[in-house]
């Protein structure tokens, strides 16, 4: 595609590294091309599971309940008669979306607010990191605990409550990047030519942002998934029959000696996924500081 | 990978790993050795046992109500009789009894016991104990139970003397309800001061971490207690007992889920004990609205629910298959299976929903709490009502929401668990009779109102009998009620004890009568 001028944004794409090339050094070392495979594939589950699935998730074969592993039900039945498989796989649907919806809404939302409170500074700026910090002195699975006493548990509560524990990390992260761009000469020139705020955030600054961003997404994304499973561990998050993972864990905890498969495909799999996305976040960090 | 990354996501797996295996003791861990402490070495008593239970919260025998609270008073306190398995009254500080022909006078002869501070028992101690539970002014949780009660009064001070009202053909089972343990007339702070005449007296408390027993020498039952010292235990989870008892911390836990029970079945050097019980889970649909006033709802409830798969899966087939009454099989005599139970058939359901009005399937929440196998039960039930196209929403709650405010008596659709009961009566007079205290389904039934009372208050077996039979016909073919199954009770105690006696309420088991295995 011809272009007609040349624009300010694209110093900021071509600062960023091609699809091919990010691949080419994700797939690098054997640790970060192991996470993003794992990643992909399990991406891959959550989009086309439902479709590779050989049972209904919250189908229940009474006849057949608390088998173990076998062709007929890879990683067994539980104590109802459902196959674990199908319900890991289709369980990967709802952990990935409910934590990759939540931190991608808590990274815009915290980026937003780090970029415009670092940018103007002032009293507004100082109010809202004191408390932000404060928020930050809790660990998140208290907050996410006290917030769902309130509000109750749903899909929706366990959504809200990833964005309101994951915003204030983002945008601290994102305000200590801005306070050290605030001060460089291209910004100081933006100023001068009279470019409006949103063109200075959002074309000048972002752009210096964005590696760190991407990293701290990754990681909030690992979290996240974390923090769901936790709370489903805990019975606040995600109710009955879902195949949500962490509910999986808790409900076969008591049957750990009697249907061990039902407890630890579901263990397994948050642990692969976490591990995953840990070990791609640090393949992107490479790529990254390779580009500066 | 960089060092600091291998750190991390170890941790992230061995957090993870925590979390699967995990449950957790409340307070210090129990230390292992608190046995064999300098007792009175001239007994055959020995050892120390040692009782994993849930934290007590209410010691005052009036409010004391679950396992833990009911098993310390009835090691530190006695009843007048207890109920055995086999629901029969046997003798305890009341060695004998008589009734007057007219079934109106009951006179108990009592033992030679003393309290614990040394003064000895005598009638005024019974007849203030009673006073003081049926006493309307103090709006006691018994107020209710012995409001049939005319007077009580001393004969001497060995004979105790009852006078009903009405005739009443349980009321020895009334008289060895958890709450009326005997305690010394004019007690005070009885949730702190525990005075009794039982097998062992209190050495040392401390709350919601152990409570601390060692045997009375001068107990009236010859041979008892078994052991020199008792000690409770507690913990907040189940799990967390019984894995205390497999590592050694504790020698005896009852009340577990059946998958916990399962596991120590296999376990070699524990005895693992299971009785059926009368207790069960009752799932019940408000009667007294829509959908549930309408009769063809209330059936295709019971049509599309296959209990027999809920016993087996939810239940793991211990305890006893239900049939929507609480009149279970240990109730010999008064069970019957002379009505047929439909057998499952979801079609039919489905068009008795469409014929109620609601072609497009029904959409109810079903309230459950979060305890028992309850959850399990909800889940099972609701792959199994989508057939007959009703869709439920399982709201699963900690037992302080589902009770808190009464909330399960609204609720259209819940799930209850009721304990086990020596008597059927219990449950028509207190969950099914029109207007009864807690008749969650709001259901009213002219016809077996009349069975309910007539079975209530005769003095014929038989015709009780017949009269439960019809109860039983009535709410297999129009009750709003589901019983799946009847629950099984579950002990587990070390090889080194013998002589436990499992009953189907745990708190009231005789733990004075277990020794160590010689």
């Amino acid at each position: 595609m011809k272009r007609s001028r040349w624009t300010a944004a694209d110093t900021a794409v071509s600062r960023l590294p091609s699809a091919v090339r990010t691949l080419r050094i994700l797939f690098a070392g054997p640790a970060s091309a192991f996470g993003t495979t794992v990643v992909v594939v399990f991406l891959l589950l959550a989009v086309f599971g439902s479709f590779v699935t050989p049972y209904g998730d919250t189908q229940q074969i009474s006849s057949e309940a608390r088998e173990p592993p076998s062709a007929k039900h890879l990683f067994g039945t539980d104590r109802l008669g459902r196959d674990v498989f199908s319900r890991v796989i289709v369980g990967a649907r709802d952990i990935l979306s409910l934590a990759g919806v939540g931190s991608l809404v808590a990274v815009a939302l915290g980026t937003l607010i780090g970029l415009f409170s670092a940018y103007r500074g002032g009293w507004l700026d100082e109010i809202l990191f004191r408390f932000f910090d404060s928020i930050l002195a809790l660990p998140s699975l208290l907050i996410a605990l006290l917030l769902l006493g309130t509000v109750g548990p749903s899909r929706e509560s366990v959504l809200l409550v990833i964005v309101i524990v994951y915003v204030p990390i983002v945008a601290r992260v994102v305000r200590s990047v801005v306070l050290a761009t605030k001060p460089k000469a291209f910004i100081e020139s933006a100023r001068t030519r009279g470019e409006s705020l949103a063109y200075i955030l959002f074309r000048e600054i972002l752009p210096s942002v964005l590696p760190t961003l991407a990293v701290e997404a990754a990681l909030r994304f690992s979290y996240a998934i974390f923090l769901v499973a936790s709370l489903g561990f805990l019975g606040v998050g995600v109710q009955p029959p879902s195949p949500d993972w962490g509910l999986m864990v808790k409900e076969n905890r008591d049957y750990g000696a009697l249907t061990p498969w039902a407890l630890y495909f579901p263990v397994a799999a948050i642990s692969l996924v976490v591990i995953g996305v840990n070990l791609m976040a640090d393949g992107i960090k490479r790529v990254l500081s390779d580009e500066r | 990978m960089p060092i600091h990354s291998l750190i991390r996501t170890s941790l992230v797996v061995i957090i993870v790993l925590l979390i699967a295996g995990c449950g957790g003791a409340t307070g210090t861990p129990p230390p292992s050795s608190v046995t064999t402490a300098a007792t009175n070495a001239s007994t055959a008593r020995q050892g120390t046992l040692r009782v994993a239970f849930d934290i007590p919260a209410k010691l005052d025998p009036a409010f004391a109500s679950s396992d833990s609270e009911i098993a310390i008073l009835n090691a530190v306190y006695d009843y007048l009789l207890d109920i055995d398995s086999a629901s029969k009254p046997q003798p305890r500080l009341a060695t004998k009894w008589e009734t007057s022909g007219d079934g109106l006078t009951y006179t108990f002869t009592l033992a030679n016991a003393t309290f614990h501070d040394g003064s000895a028992l005598t009638a005024k101690d019974v007849v203030w104990t009673f006073d003081r539970l049926r006493d309307p002014a103090a709006k006691l949780p018994t107020s209710d139970l012995y409001s049939n009660i005319a007077s009580i009064a001393a004969n001497g001070d060995q004979q105790v003397v009852f006078k009903l009202k009405q005739t009443n053909p349980f009321f020895l089972f009334d008289l060895s309800d958890n709450h009326a343990l005997v305690l010394k007339a004019n007690a005070s702070d009885l949730g702190t001061k525990l005075n009794g005449t039982g097998p062992f007296k209190v050495t040392s408390y401390s709350p919601e971490n152990r409570i601390e027993l060692a045997a009375n020498e001068k107990y009236f039952i010859k041979d008892r207690p078994g052991v020199a010292n008792l000690t409770f235990i507690f913990f907040k989870e189940q799990q967390a007992s019984v894995n205390a008892l497999r590592g050694g911390q504790v020698d005896l836990v009852m009340r577990m889920p059946s998958a916990l029970f399962k596991q120590l079945q296999s376990d070699s050097s524990l005895q693992a004990v299971q009785i059926p019980t009368n207790g069960f889970d009752l799932v019940r649909l408000r009667a007294d609205r829509k959908p549930g006033n309408d009769p063809r709802v209330i059936k295709a409830f019971k049509l599309a629910t296959d209990r027999k798969a809920i016993f087996d899966n939810v239940a793991l087939g211990f305890g006893a298959l239900g049939r929507d009454s609480p009149i279970g099989p240990l109730f010999k005599s008064f069970y019957s299976e002379d009505t047929p139970l439909p057998a499952r058939d979801a079609k039919q359901a489905k068009q008795l929903i469409a014929d109620a009005g609601y072609p497009n399937g029904l959409k109810l929440d079903l309230h459950v709490p979060d305890s028992g196998d309850r959850p399990d039960l909800a889940v099972a039930l609701k792959e199994q009502w989508k057939d007959a196209g009703i869709d439920v929403n399982p709201i699963v709650e900690p037992e302080s929401v589902y009770y808190g405010n009464n909330g399960w008596l609204d609720v259209d659709l819940g799930i209850t668990g009721w304990g086990s009961r020596p008597t059927p009566q219990f449950y028509l007079d207190v969950m099914l009779v029109t207007g009864a205290k807690w008749n969650e389904a709001h259901w009213s039934d002219a016809e077996f109102d009349k069975l309910a009372k007539q079975a209530g208050t005769t003095l014929d077996d038989s015709e009780r009998a017949k009269a439960y039979k019809d109860i039983q016909r009535i709410l297999i073919e129009r009750g709003p009620v589901i019983v799946p199954y009847f629950f099984a009770q579950f002990g587990a105690i070390k090889k080194t004890f013998t002589n436990f006696n499992l009953q189907a309420f745990a708190g009231r088991t005789d733990l004075a009568a277990i020794r160590m295995t010689k």
